[in-house]
């Protein structure tokens, strides 16, 4: 009994009970207003979309949690749709698309390690910068113009049914939630991230190598963004090389909704989860409700800081009672 | 105002009634009750987590109290943040100084009450005046306009107490302040404390160094467990009644009752001629079974020489052998799979991961180790592993989920301890495993430290308390300004003779 308890604290299951219970009210609250909101297809629709923040919210997750920040994944994904597009063009046959845009992906996140690791400068000046740049690399590669792509087997990856309800994108997004989740709180390089975000120099130290861990994690996050944009161009049918714009800060907000603190070493792939399904559940309804596209994005905003506001006093109140507790105990004289 | 306070010592007290503050599990203070006058220096002493942070914590405003009441000069008083605290005239220099790096002395005395003008823009001038002022009443030779970055430690400190001071504070606490302090220092410290008494401020003192207490203080007061469990003139007891007070045991024979080893083996590590950027050819040897001790004042080079020899900082030129091989250790990794563990010296910066929990603070040297086929790591080895190393460094702790930020210092330093031991190191490097750790987790060290030593490991010690080097080391390596400047055996160490290396040796 003692241990199923302690279980479920430990893997935060009683501090994501809150943001079940908001995504709850979200979805009851939509559904009233558009009785459309609740139905299959709309559900997997939110799930399509969420599929592109998600895959870059688990870099930022990883990030975050190692103390560090990534800038540049809407960049990045923007790029490598564009890539994707040209290579199209040029003839490279479908199948080898996605692996080649994460390869670049994955060289990308290198350069930003190294960038930090090695020039070290501050890792959010290195992705800023990276965030300017690929954006900037991506107008040029397809001189402004949108690459519309009529390549049907590459399309087909983004519509193609698997398992007869869920679509490609939707599928490597749930395997990659799975794969990054057991990664985190299982491996020994999930557990020197929280160990890197808690204190760097402590990690270098215990005989961990800061370096290489931060390059691994930049280079993830870049890869998934890569893979995101590549899946986003097979999706939409083009490459939009302004495309993506503001996507890391959506990662970002998603993991913080989760739960994933920014001053590092705190967070899990659990939370970040309800944390994308949240935020996309949100922004879906805000549509379906035909909400103003402006207000959406206060909207956004709101749902941020009161949600933070939220955990802030539930945490508190936590406290309070871990307080009345030991007094208790102290009474009693069990202390 | 100061100036009255000068001609006639003002009449303070402070009144603590009832004190108690909870924490989550723990009862940090249990009705605490007091009185403290003007014209006295008042000493808490007792184990770390005995409620003497805690306390003053109370009094500066950084935790509020469960229940109770603090009365200064007859009046309540409610602190919910320091600022209160300073207002109404309290100030608590901490352990860790307070100060902005990049500000001037005269910026920092007057941080966030800055001297306007009529035209309510900050007066820079005045505010040097008045700094230097202060400067030479305190008779130390600060530059009021120079950057507290480029000041030492201990001038650092100063500038906290003139903080204090040009706010005419009327209760003055100091939290560790000889710290990190040389003999010369803590002097000028003292005859600023006494001056203060003069001026009819209370003064608490909050101090592991029995040595000081009999130099500065006139009462004593003891905690144990939360409780104030004695009030005492300084006089009316010796410092062993204080530490059985403190403890409820004897500590006289302290060091006697270790159970030493008695063979000294061969040469287990050969340090020659390392240089680095601080220390100049350094040689030393290291035998299995031996406790080698290195004493030196503060900058000697100690820390900086072992950061080298474990990798985390770069060698210069030098060879460094461990078992007759040569080694290169380019990072802490390194050195760890060579057989070298090292326990940093501040626990709180390079020690501890604060948000993990103790057991995961345990873990993480030997992770890779514990992992199974599919490089998961084995749940069921790591939580035998991490109990194992609780049982056996005695890490009060009610699970090993708790977070290690809940644990007391001396429970926190045994953790990093145990993460060094796990990696099984031929050589044990231990950097000032006691620092601001309480008499009884001490003697556990100490008893841990002769233990490593008869396994037939080699332990290096750095300690800045001399009692404890000598009390402990087979042979004694003195450093100063990076150099070695002495070695003494066991047999003819004394504090003077250390002292003289530490201080003269080399000139």
């Amino acid at each position: 009994m003692d241990k199923r308890k302690s279980f479920w604290k430990n893997s935060g299951f009683v501090e994501k009970i809150g943001l079940m219970v908001a995504l709850f009210v979200i979805v009851v609250v939509f559904t009233v207003i558009n009785k459309n909101y609740f139905s299959t297809q709309n559900l997997l629709n939110i799930l399509t979309s969420a599929s592109l923040t998600g895959l870059v919210a688990i870099g930022e997750t990883y990030l975050i949690i190692a103390g560090l920040i990534d800038l540049s994944p809407g960049s990045i994904a923007a790029f490598s749709s564009v890539v994707a597009g040209l290579l199209l063009t040029m003839g490279v046959p479908s199948m080898l698309i996605l692996p080649l845009v994460v390869l670049i992906g994955l060289l990308i996140g290198f350069l930003n390690g190294m960038g930090v690791n090695k020039l070290k400068l501050e890792p959010f000046i290195v992705t800023l910068s990276a965030m300017s740049i690929f954006r900037g690399l991506g107008y040029i590669l397809c001189g402004g113009k949108p690459v519309f792509i009529s390549d049907k087997s590459f399309t087909d990856i983004g519509s193609r049914q698997v398992l007869g309800i869920f679509n490609l994108p939707v599928l490597v997004l749930i395997l990659a939630f799975l794969v990054s989740a057991i990664v985190l709180s299982k491996t020994f390089f999930g557990r020197s991230v929280y160990v890197l975000g808690g204190n760097k120099y402590a990690a270098r130290l215990a005989g961990l190598n800061p370096e290489k861990i931060s390059t691994i994690l930049f280079m993830i996050s870049a890869g998934l963004s890569a893979l995101g944009g590549g899946l986003l161009a097979a999706r939409m049918q083009s490459s939009q090389p302004s495309s993506c714009s503001g996507l890391e800060f959506d990662a970002i907000t998603a993991s913080v909704l989760g739960g994933v603190a920014m001053s590092g070493g705190v967070g899990s792939v659990g939370g970040m989860i309800l944390g994308v399904l949240i935020l996309q559940c949100f922004n879906t309804g805000l549509i379906m409700a035909q909400v103003q596209v402006y207000w959406q994005t206060v909207a956004r905003g709101l749902l941020l800081l009161i949600a933070l506001a939220f955990d802030f006093y539930r945490r508190n109140k936590h406290q309070k009672k871990m307080l009345m507790q030991s007094i208790e105990a102290g009474r009693s004289g069990a202390n | 105002m100061k100036e009255e306070a000068q001609k006639s010592p003002a009449k303070n007290v402070v009144e603590f009634r009832e004190i108690c503050k909870y924490f989550p599990g723990v009862r940090a203070l249990d009705r605490i009750s007091f009185r403290a006058e003007s014209g006295q220096v008042y000493a808490f002493v007792g184990e770390n987590g005995a409620g003497k942070s805690t306390l003053l914590k109370i009094l500066n405003g950084d935790y509020t109290m469960t229940s109770g009441k603090v009365l200064l000069n007859g009046r309540e008083q409610h602190f919910t943040c320091p600022k209160d605290a300073i207002e109404a005239g309290i100030s608590v220099i901490y352990q860790e100084r307070q100060v902005i790096l990049d500000m001037t002395v005269a910026e920092n005395v007057f941080l966030g009450s800055w001297a306007r003008g009529k035209d309510r823009l900050i007066d820079y001038n005045r505010m040097l005046a008045e700094t230097r002022k202060v400067i030479e009443e305190f008779g130390v030779s600060i530059d009021p306009a120079a950057r507290v970055r480029t000041l030492s430690t201990a001038h650092q400190q100063m500038v906290e107490i003139m903080k204090a001071y040009i706010r005419n504070a009327k209760v003055i606490a100091f939290d560790e302040p000889t710290a990190s302090l040389t003999d010369n220092e803590i002097g000028v410290l003292f005859r600023i404390i006494r001056k203060l008494r003069a001026q009819g401020k209370i003064v608490f003192y909050v101090s592991h160094r029995m040595k000081e207490l009999e130099q500065i203080v006139d009462r004593v007061i003891v905690f144990k467990d939360g409780q104030l469990v004695a009030e005492v003139g300084r006089q009316e007891c010796t410092n062993q009644d204080l530490i059985r007070m403190m403890v409820g045991r004897d500590l006289g024979d302290l060091f006697q009752s270790l159970e030493r080893s008695d063979s000294i083996g061969e040469t287990i590590l050969e340090v020659r001629d390392l240089c680095n950027y601080y220390v100049k050819n350094v040689s030393f040897e290291l035998h299995r079974g031996e406790i080698l001790g290195f004493s030196g004042l503060v900058g000697a080079g100690r820390t900086e020489l072992m950061r080298s020899i474990y990798g985390a900082d770069p060698t210069r030129s030098g060879t460094v052998l461990l078992g007759g091989k040569k080694i290169e250790n380019r990072s802490p990794a390194q050195a760890i799979a060579n057989g070298i563990a090292l326990c940093p010296e501040d626990r709180k910066e390079q020690g501890i991961i604060p948000t993990l929990s103790v057991g995961m603070n345990i873990s993480i040297s030997v992770l890779k180790r514990l992992r199974n086929a599919c490089l998961l790591i084995d749940a069921k080895r790591e939580t035998q592993l991490i109990e194992g190393g609780i049982r056996q460094f005695k890490i009060r702790t009610p699970n090993a989920q708790k977070k290690i930020l809940e644990l007391s210092g001396g429970n926190q330093q045994k953790a990093v301890v145990a993460r060094a031991h796990e990696t099984n190191p031929d050589v044990i490097i231990l950097d000032e495993p006691t620092k601001g750790i309480d008499v009884g987790a001490k003697s556990e060290f100490y008893k841990m430290i002769c233990e490593y030593a008869r396994m037939g490991k080699g332990v290096i010690l750095i300690s800045s308390e001399l009692p404890e080097i000598i009390g402990l080391s087979d042979r004694i390596i003195v450093m100063r300004e990076g150099r070695v400047t002495g070695e003494v055996s066991r047999k003819d160490a004394t504090e003077e003779l250390i002292l003289q290396y530490a201080m003269l040796g080399g000139d």
